[in-house]
C-alpha cells in the first residue's frame, strides 16, 4: 500500500514536470500584438488560428485525452472555424476598397468621397469581424492550453 | 524543456541499471515503480513536444507578422487566400480526427 502510494506520487510528480518546467519561461508569442493595420491583424488571426486547430488535432489524436476534452474543443472548433471564414470575407472586402480607394488618386473629389466612404464601411466590417472572431478563438486557445495542462 | 525530460529518462535508464543491486525481495516493485515512472515521463514528453511545438509555430507568425509591419507591407489576396486554405485543411484534419477519436470504444 505505501509502495503503491509512493509510485502514484512519482508519477504525479513526473507527469507535472513539463508543467513545472514552463513556469519562467518566456510567454507564448502573441501574433496579434505584433500587428500594426487591421489586415496584417487578421491575417495574424487566421494563422493564430490555424496553428491552434493543428494543436486541437494532435491532442484530439492522442488516445489519452479525455472524451470530454475532444468534445469540447470539437464544439470549439465549429463555431471558431465559421468566424475565420467571415473574416476572411471581411479582409477581402476591406483589401479591394483599399484597391480602388489607392487607384483613384488624382481622380474627381465625388469619386474619392465614394472610395473613402466604401473603404471607411470595409474598415468597420473588417474590425466587427475581427472581434467577432477572436471571442472564438480564445475559446479554443482555452480548451487547448487546458487539453495540454 | 525536452533537454529537461530527456535528462529525467537518462537518470531513469540510469537507475534501472542498477536493480539487480537491490534485494531480490523488493527488485520487482522497485522493477514496477521504474517502469511506471518511465510511462509517466513519456506522457510528460508528449505534452512537452507539442507545447513547444504551439509555441515555436506561433513564434514564427509573430516573426513574420513582425516583419510585414516593419516593412509596411499591405496584405496580399495570395496572403489571404494561402492562409485560408491552411485553416481549411486544419480544420478538415481536426474534424477528421475528432470523428475517429469518436468511433473509438471508451
Amino acid at each position: 500500500m505505501r509502495h503503491s502510494l509512493r509510485a502514484i506520487v512519482l508519477c504525479c510528480a513526473l507527469a507535472l514536470t513539463p508543467a513545472c518546467a514552463s513556469i519562467g519561461q518566456p510567454p507564448v508569442a502573441n501574433p496579434v500584438a505584433a500587428a500594426k493595420t487591421l489586415d496584417q491583424r487578421a491575417y495574424a488571426l487566421l494563422r493564430t488560428y490555424a496553428a491552434l486547430v493543428e494543436e486541437a488535432t494532435d491532442i484530439v489524436g492522442d488516445p489519452a485525452t479525455p472524451r470530454a476534452v475532444s468534445r469540447a474543443l470539437g464544439q470549439a472548433e465549429r463555431i471558431a472555424t465559421p468566424a475565420a471564414e467571415t473574416l476572411t470575407v471581411a479582409v477581402g472586402a476591406y483589401l479591394r476598397a483599399q484597391a480602388d480607394f489607392n487607384a483613384l488618386s488624382g481622380q474627381s473629389q465625388p469619386a474619392l468621397e465614394r472610395a473613402s466612404l466604401a473603404l471607411t464601411i470595409a474598415a468597420q466590417g473588417l474590425n466587427q469581424a475581427i472581434a467577432a472572431a477572436q471571442a472564438p478563438i480564445g475559446e479554443l486557445e482555452h480548451h487547448v492550453r487546458a487539453g495540454r495542462g | 524543456m525536452l533537454n529537461l525530460m530527456l535528462q529525467l529518462q537518462m537518470l531513469l535508464a540510469a537507475l534501472s541499471a542498477f536493480l539487480p543491486l537491490v534485494p531480490s525481495d523488493s527488485r520487482v516493485r522497485v522493477a514496477e515503480i521504474l517502469d511506471m515512472a518511465a510511462k509517466a515521463l513519456a506522457a510528460g514528453g508528449v505534452v512537452a513536444v507539442n507545447l513547444d511545438d504551439l509555441a515555436r509555430k506561433l513564434a514564427d507568425v509573430r516573426s513574420e507578422v513582425e516583419a510585414m509591419a516593419a516593412a509596411g507591407r499591405v496584405l496580399t489576396s495570395e496572403d489571404l487566400d494561402a492562409a485560408m486554405a491552411h485553416v481549411r485543411t486544419a480544420s478538415a484534419a481536426f474534424r477528421a480526427a475528432l470523428e475517429t477519436a469518436e468511433a473509438q470504444p471508451n
